[in-house]
């Protein structure tokens, strides 16, 4: 059986998060149960004349209605489309693709950064680890923007009953700063073993990078690149690695160690 | 009765005509992922070179309109590990393995078709004289002389079927085809990517690191089908139509024009499971048009005099 399938799905939801934000519900797909957090689709926006699909992160999924949820931030003509989609309106997805985040050790802290739109793969995982038996209380999730308004789904977050800390840079929400100063204070303040889970901007995971290796903490991070196919054909995706070479986004990523990638 | 979409090429049978094309499905285990490749006709493995290359830094792809650019710059696992590994996982499919080679001068291509002759799963090479990305082969590619020179010094080191792929970056690509034939090419394969650029106009750069790359998709459809159709009246061997090909229709437009089997490229970035798609839709439309062989339809485009 294709563990890789297309299928023209119907958007079953659509929310307005903030004016350029917003998450929408697709099904049915047959492969929702074999989603696994970090894990993208790749999806074809209608009544665009794009050429290329769009990755988009799984930002929860629903097993019972076979639905999937994804969050996206208008940057180009495609979110764009996708922003005046209409329950009802029916698009190809190909999925489940890349490499997911690997489960913590039972007795690590985890720390989970999200920036921006960084966020619907981390929360995924979040609630993946809560649903999974792993204690709220050892989850430290950091969530960074640049002011209050970057900060989106905070209810959602908190119904997890996670530790959660918000930080801006314009110190309009939470604390003032960056999200790296927060967390660096966290691998201070608490002894023991941790592990990191990240996304975000760039900037922000190649710092969140250098500081895990710099205090030795393990962890994963999770990477963007235009990606013209996503399933690993085109060889367009790719990132230097520290080991040599180039690896692909798409398909060795886009989670990849702490340390793996010259960012 | 069902219709049959078997076709020949050099005495060599494919299930159906419709093979990916090179530098679009890797080795195979990708798509592997998504459909059973026995489905296919054939599947054109990635450009190798004697040694690994990593290719050009990113950003090496561009969405252009309809289509898109690039300039990979030949990344391949390299001849060694590509027979070790790649050549061995294709084992297992019952379909047609074309293996591209390309290389610098002609002493390579020579090189790499040695060492695959000894490899039976690589049912047929094909010699990339077309890659507008790198120095590699462009001279090949543009030089007529060069490029019978190449093919048939290929031809006695290699005893399977030998392709010659060429680029419609040239004055005339029916002069190479003929030149490619006179060297003893069993088949060419027409077309290789059309030289394109792209520029962002906030930061000046082109969109490629290499600044110039190679356009593909249904934007090069007419120009594909444009070079088939003169190759057609040139060359006498069998033509494998490449350029932009999208849906069963664009395989009947390049039989029509001369092809005997077709390639698909940049269409599997957008629907990886094309190929299954065309196979079947191929069948309906002959059965529809109660046309017995697909073979039939090659060059058989009613041209205006
Ligand atoms: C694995 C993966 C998961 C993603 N998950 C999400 C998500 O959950 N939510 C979300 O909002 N977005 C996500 N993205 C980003 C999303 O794919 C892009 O925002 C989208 O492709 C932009 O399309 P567009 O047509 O609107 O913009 P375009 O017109 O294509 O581009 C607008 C600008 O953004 C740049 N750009 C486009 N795509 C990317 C990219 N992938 N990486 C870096 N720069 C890019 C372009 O160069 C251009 O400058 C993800 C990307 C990847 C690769
Ligand atoms: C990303 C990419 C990589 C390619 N790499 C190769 C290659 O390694 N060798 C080759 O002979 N052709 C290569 N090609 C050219 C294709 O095989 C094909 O000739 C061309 O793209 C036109 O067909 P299409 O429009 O169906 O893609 C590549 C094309 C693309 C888009
Ligand atoms: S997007 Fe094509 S290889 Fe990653």
């Amino acid at each position: 059986m294709s563990k890789i399938v297309i299928e023209n799905v119907s958007v079953v939801k659509k929310k307005k998060l903030t004016p350029d934000c917003f998450a929408i519900t697709v099904a049915p797909f047959s492969k929702v149960k074999s989603i696994r957090p970090g894990q993208f689709v790749h999806l074809q926006i209608p009544n665009c004349n794009l050429f290329f699909r769009r990755a988009f992160s799984v930002y929860s999924v629903n097993t019972e209605e076979k639905s999937l949820e994804i969050l996206f931030k208008v940057f180009g003509r495609g979110t764009a489309a996708m922003a005046s989609l209409k329950k009802g309106n029916r698009l190809s997805l190909l999925g489940p693709l890349g490499s997911s985040f690997r489960k913590p050790k039972k007795n690590e802290l985890i720390g989970l950064i999200a920036g921006g739109v960084g966020f619907p793969p981390i929360y995924y995982l979040s609630r993946f680890l809560i649903e999974n038996g792993f204690d709220p209380k050892k989850l430290f999730f950091f969530y960074g923007g640049r002011g209050r308004s970057d900060l989106i789904e905070l209810a959602r977050l908190k119904k997890l009953g996670l530790n959660s800390v918000l930080v801006t840079e314009d110190g309009s929400l939470g604390i003032k700063g960056l999200v790296t100063s927060a967390v660096e204070k966290w691998f201070l303040e608490n002894k023991g073993s941790k592990v990191v889970y990240s996304c975000g901007p760039e900037g922000m995971l190649k710092a969140v990078d250098q500081l895990a290796q710099q205090y030795n903490i393990p962890g994963q991070i999770s990477l963007e690149a235009p990606m013209p196919c996503g399933v690993g054909i085109c060889l367009g995706c790719i990132k230097p690695l520290k080991s040599g070479g180039y690896t692909r986004v798409c398909k060795e990523g886009p989670i990849f160690e702490i340390g793996e990638i010259i960012l | 009765m069902t219709p049959d979409i078997s076709v020949e090429i050099a005495g060599l049978s494919f299930k159906n005509p419709i093979l990916t094309a090179s530098g679009t499905c890797g080795y195979g285990e990708e798509l592997a992922d998504i459909f059973d490749l026995s489905q296919l006709g054939g599947i054109v493995t990635k450009t190798i070179t004697m040694k690994p290359r990593d290719g050009h830094p990113s950003p090496r792809t561009a969405e252009a309109s309809s289509g898109m650019l690039n300039a990979i710059g030949l990344a391949n696992v390299g001849v060694d590990k590509f027979i070790e590994e790649k050549l061995t996982y294709l084992e297992k499919f019952d379909t047609r393995v074309v293996v591209n080679v390309a290389g610098t001068c002609t002493s390579d291509y020579v090189n790499l078709c040695a060492r695959l002759n000894d490899h039976p799963r690589a049912d047929m090479v094909e010699l990339n004289f077309s890659c507008p990305n790198v120095d590699v082969g462009m001279e090949i590619a543009t030089d007529a002389k060069l490029a019978e020179e190449t093919v048939s010094k290929v031809k006695k080191v290699f005893s399977r079927p030998v392709i010659a792929k060429l680029s419609p970056n040239v004055t005339s690509i029916a002069d190479i085809a003929v030149a490619c034939e006179n060297g003893g090419a069993d088949a060419v394969s027409l077309i290789n990517t059309l030289v394109g650029m792209a520029v962002d106009i906030n930061t000046f750069r082109p969109r490629l690191t290499n600044n110039t790359g190679g356009l593909s998709g249904p934007a090069i459809k007419p120009v594909a089908l444009a070079c088939v159709f003169k190759v057609y009246k040139a060359v006498k061997i069998p033509i494998i139509g490449i350029g932009g090909i999208s849906n069963y229709s664009d395989v009947i437009e390049f039989f029509l024009c001369g092809a005997s089997a077709v390639q698909i490229g940049t269409t599997l970035f957008v629907e990886p499971d094309a190929p299954v798609k065309i196979v079947k839709e191929l069948k309906k439309y002959l059965s529809k048009n109660k046309i017995e062989s697909i073979r039939e339809l090659t060059g058989k485009v009613r041209i205006y005099k």
